[in-house]
């Protein structure tokens, strides 16, 4: 049985650790600590959702935990407003699954964690205040920034494309 | 939602594959060392609460019957024959229970006795151990009584109040002439409890 669910749920679930994680090596380590804790507290699962979503729930948890013993994120005082649009990150649309992780992964892991749990997960400003300790202040504006970064970040890996495209 | 949030929502990857050793091999580490135990733990809780209630019984029975005789004797003073004859019936009644008491540990055969008390017999089993009353009298005790005293020795889960009061039964044991004395009480449930291991 655990075999089985492993085998089901860890490829999917390597990739939650892996968008959290800033390197294989801090994936592997949640991935079985997920398990772990899975297999533990398997009987305390009530069929209010899906399957799948409390698992997921799990490892989102897991790797917040892995995040906030190895980074200590600090309040600012400054609050930047979400200036840029969604829309704007459209561009990551144009790149392939591994291209976005490899670029989200670049960010740095207080921007990538609020950037995770917001745009992916979509929790919202006041949930992750309280996981991560930090005000919603602070969540708002290290997404913001994140999202800035990650815009220039696109930009500058299109070119690169285009420019090969061309040249070739 | 965007394309690019599915695509990192959905995003998959194998994993290593000694992932799926360690989580076996850490599973099974925590089995033998922590699963039985709880288990044990628990139901030594479950048995203990419960056998509490049965001890209280005994003891507050015991105060009653020791208290309504020494009333008797005190306020009934110029009857010193009766004094006497109570005193008389208390200490034939000790040395009876000592005799009990002793038989029922030290032979053999009242020993299997009261192991095959804890054998489940067709219909009615007898759940129960047979010592010695305070008048060398059979009185019945849950051996629910043992796993309530014996748990009190483990450390864990800590049940500081319970140890308390298991403390002050004992002493009360060991204060009271007429009743028996906590070694034997102890001795005959800890018999009690080894006969059910062997069974």
């Amino acid at each position: 049985m655990q075999e089985f669910l492993y085998k089901k749920f860890s490829p999917k679930m390597y990739g939650v650790c892996l968008r959290y994680a800033g390197n294989t090596e801090d994936a592997n380590d949640i991935l079985q600590e997920g398990f772990i804790k899975i297999f533990k507290n398997i009987g305390k699962f009530r069929s209010e959702g899906s399957f799948e979503g409390w698992i997921r729930r799990i490892f989102v948890n897991t790797s917040i935990e892995h995040f906030r013993k190895k980074v200590k994120l600090y309040n600012v005082t400054e609050v930047q407003e979400n200036t840029i649009e969604d829309k704007e990150l459209d561009a990551l649309d144009l790149l392939d699954a591994k291209d976005i992780i490899s670029i989200v992964n670049e960010l740095s892991p207080g921007y990538k964690a609020v950037f995770n749990m917001h745009i992916i997960e979509g929790y919202s400003h006041k949930e992750i205040a309280g996981i991560l300790g930090i005000t919603e202040g602070t969540s708002k504006s290290q997404l913001a920034r994140a999202k800035g970064v990650l815009k220039k970040m696109v930009e500058i890996r299109l070119n690169k494309k285009n420019n090969n495209t061309t040249i070739s | 939602m965007q394309n690019f949030k599915n695509k990192l929502y959905n995003y998959e990857a194998p994993p290593p594959e000694e992932i799926w050793s360690n989580i076996v091999s850490e599973l099974k580490d925590d089995k033998v060392i922590k699963m039985p135990g709880l288990r044990k733990r628990s139901k030594f809780l479950f048995y203990g609460l419960t056998a509490a209630a049965s001890l209280i019984i005994i003891f507050v029975s015991t105060f009653f019957f020791n208290k309504n005789t020494g009333t008797k004797s005190v306020a009934d003073a110029p009857a010193l024959k009766t004094d006497n004859l109570i005193n008389q019936k208390i200490k034939d009644s000790i040395a009876l229970n000592h005799q009990i008491l002793e038989s029922i540990i030290n032979t053999p055969q009242d020993k299997k006795m009261l192991a095959s008390n804890f054998e489940k017999q067709e219909g009615a089993p007898k759940k129960y151990i047979t010592i010695a009353g305070p008048e060398g009298q059979p009185v019945k005790i849950s051996p629910k009584a043992a796993t309530l005293i014996l748990s009190a020795d483990n450390e864990y889960p800590p049940k500081p109040v319970w140890n308390k009061k298991i403390d002050k039964w004992k002493q009360i044991m060991l204060s009271n002439i007429t009743s028996p004395t906590s070694t034997n009480l102890v001795d005959i449930l800890q018999l009690a409890a080894n006969s059910e291991n062997v069974e």
